[in-house]
């Protein structure tokens, strides 16, 4: 998946991350079934109210302005979320990472009748599928971008803490670790033990080996009495460790 | 750097912007003036921490984070103007702009128009030629009985419409109907370019093979008057949602020295302008179809359906190519 780069004026680059086609599909599932909601309950109201063929004559146009209407408004009045997109944290934008204008809306949506194309989004899934940047054909027109946005900020607990005893801690190899260990790696480390215990231990002891051996010729670490699990919580509680 | 001891020093901030954001989008075009200068003031000191930690960690939760966070205010610190009032701007709308874009893309609509007159020549010719034809060229569904019969049984029949509610029920089924097909027209238009070709060609075709076939049978004046009240405004409504769709494809299949998504920019107002003419067109063209054209020559003379039709066309003409011509700049 291609990640959208804004440069800002304040010389910042901040990374949008396309979203997927499953949860896109899931959030129009939602609008869908709630417009039909909404125009069911308006025919309902309707016929109660006025002759049943107007009653029908509303019906058909309600659902027509809610069917096209509704993307239209949320995604320019509610900054580029429907209900659908809101429940998923989607959010549609302009692909140069602005708010999305109503004429792109516009086009963008009125492109969803080819994405519709033969059922329910034949055209527009697979499109939105082959494409890098996870746009359907309504997107390409409208240059717009529909972008996933990240859930909020758990908090993490304290590694350092744990490892009171930690060998690697002398002075050439903190010196080796500053230098060899990329930030990609320390996140891979930290993932690693976060997620050891969910693995079954045969594959949890090869893949700990694993790790450590590599690590044991990156930092020139000769003592083999350790085993690889200990290696790889020490090398990163050293990492996350408060200095 | 400690991430950890970053991450808890400057939560509360990015915690803060999180709040503001949320009522902002909230709060629709109507931010106030405290919270506005807070946003800014919040959105820098949170771009300066996404800095840092880009530099400092690849963690993707982070780094998810705070680029989510930034990119939300940097939308609200960086956006275009704000919104005119929607009435006025409506207004404008209709007015001036609309007819200004057909003025300024008038290629475009003379292109559809002409690919839908080549159709409707080729399919009269076709049936002129050999009037067996028309059987192969209009599909079945649309193709029951004799004209000569059908025009026979409407005449002695009862009118179809006979009350208000039928009119609007149909009526707006048509204008549904045709609007999807004016939107289908517009975005074949945008991505092929010859998807739209064709479907013009092929609606002409049908036309043209369809109305010789009744002026073949002896009853031209029926199908004109039957036809020509809505076709008056429909057919000159896909055929702007076509010249629409052949504008953006050309920005977008051809986009010269431009990116493609510059190029599309470029023609976006002209296009969603001419797409809410052939809407609002498409609008009054349904309603005219769902009653007007479906009486017979009982309740309204022929000459006088077709009288109106004349008028309705030539008041959309006058409209698109006179209204505010002085007023352009």
């Amino acid at each position: 998946m291609r990640e959208l780069t804004i440069t800002t004026p304040e010389h910042v680059n901040i990374k949008l991350e396309p979203a997927g086609s499953g949860s896109r599909f899931l959030a129009i599932m939602i609008d869908a079934v709630i417009i039909q909601a909404v125009a069911s309950v308006i025919y309902v109201v309707a016929v109660n109210v006025v002759p049943r063929l107007v009653a029908a004559a509303i019906f058909v146009t309600a659902s027509f302005i809610l069917t096209w209407g509704w993307h239209v408004y949320f995604e320019v009045k509610r900054h580029g979320r429907t209900p659908g997109k809101r429940a998923l944290s989607l959010r549609v934008i302009d692909a140069r990472g602005l708010p999305v204008s109503l004429y792109q809306s516009i086009v963008r949506n009125m492109a969803r009748i080819v994405d519709f194309i033969p059922a329910f989004y034949g055209v527009g899934a697979l499109v939105s599928i082959l494409r890098g940047d996870r746009k359907r054909l309504g997107d390409v027109l409208a240059d717009t971008l529909v972008i996933r946005e990240s859930q909020p900020l758990a908090y993490r607990g304290q590694l350092g803490a744990e490892r009171h005893f930690n060998t690697l801690r002398t002075p050439r190899t903190l010196r080796l670790i500053r230098h060899r260990v990329s930030l990609e790696e320390r996140e891979f480390l930290l993932a690693l033990c976060l997620r050891a215990q969910k693995m079954s231990p045969a594959s949890r002891y090869d893949l700990m080996e694993e790790v450590a051996k590599t690590y044991r010729e990156k930092l020139d670490i000769d003592d083999t009495s350790i085993s690889g699990e200990n290696l790889v919580r020490d090398l990163t509680a050293v990492l996350f460790s408060k200095r | 750097m400690n991430i950890e001891a970053f991450i808890a020093e400057r939560r509360p901030v990015w915690q803060h912007l999180d709040d503001v954001l949320k009522r902002a989008e909230m709060a629709g075009d109507t931010l106030s003036r405290t919270d506005l200068h807070e946003l800014v003031e919040l959105y820098r000191r949170t771009c300066s921490d996404l800095n840092r930690v880009q530099s400092n960690t690849a963690n993707p939760e982070i780094l998810g984070y705070l680029n989510q966070l930034t990119g939300r205010a940097y939308r609200f610190v960086y956006r275009a103007a704000h919104d005119t009032p929607v009435w006025a701007s409506f207004r404008r709308l209709i007015a001036t702009e609309i007819p200004a874009t057909f003025r300024r893309e008038r290629l475009a609509v003379i292109a559809a128009a002409s690919t839908m007159m080549l159709g409707v020549l080729f399919g009269a010719a076709a049936v002129l030629i050999n009037p067996a034809n028309g059987r192969r060229l209009i599909p079945p569904m649309f193709f029951t009985e004799r004209p000569r019969d059908r025009v026979e049984r409407i005449e002695k029949g009862d009118e179809r419409i006979d009350n208000v509610e039928k009119a609007l029920f149909f009526s707006a089924s048509l204008y549904t109907h045709n609007i999807k097909v004016s939107m289908l027209a517009f975005s074949l238009g945008a991505l092929t370019i010859i998807g739209t070709i064709l479907l013009l060609f092929y609606n002409g075709m049908i036309l043209g093979a369809i109305a010789t076939m009744y002026v073949l049978d002896d009853v031209p004046l029926f199908f004109f008057a039957w036809v020509g009240p809505h076709g008056a405004l429909e057919l000159p409504a896909i055929i702007f949602s076509a010249a629409a769709g052949l504008v953006a494809g050309r920005a977008f299949l051809m986009p010269g020295n431009l990116s493609r998504a510059a190029s599309l920019r470029r023609v976006l107002p002209a296009v969603w302008r001419m797409m809410i003419g052939t809407a609002l067109t498409l609008v009054c063209a349904g309603i005219v179809e769902g009653s007007f054209s479906q009486f017979s020559s009982r309740t309204f003379p022929y000459p006088l359906k077709i009288a109106v039709a004349v008028l309705l066309f030539a008041g959309l003409v006058a409209y698109l190519f006179l209204r505010g011509l002085g007023e352009e700049a």
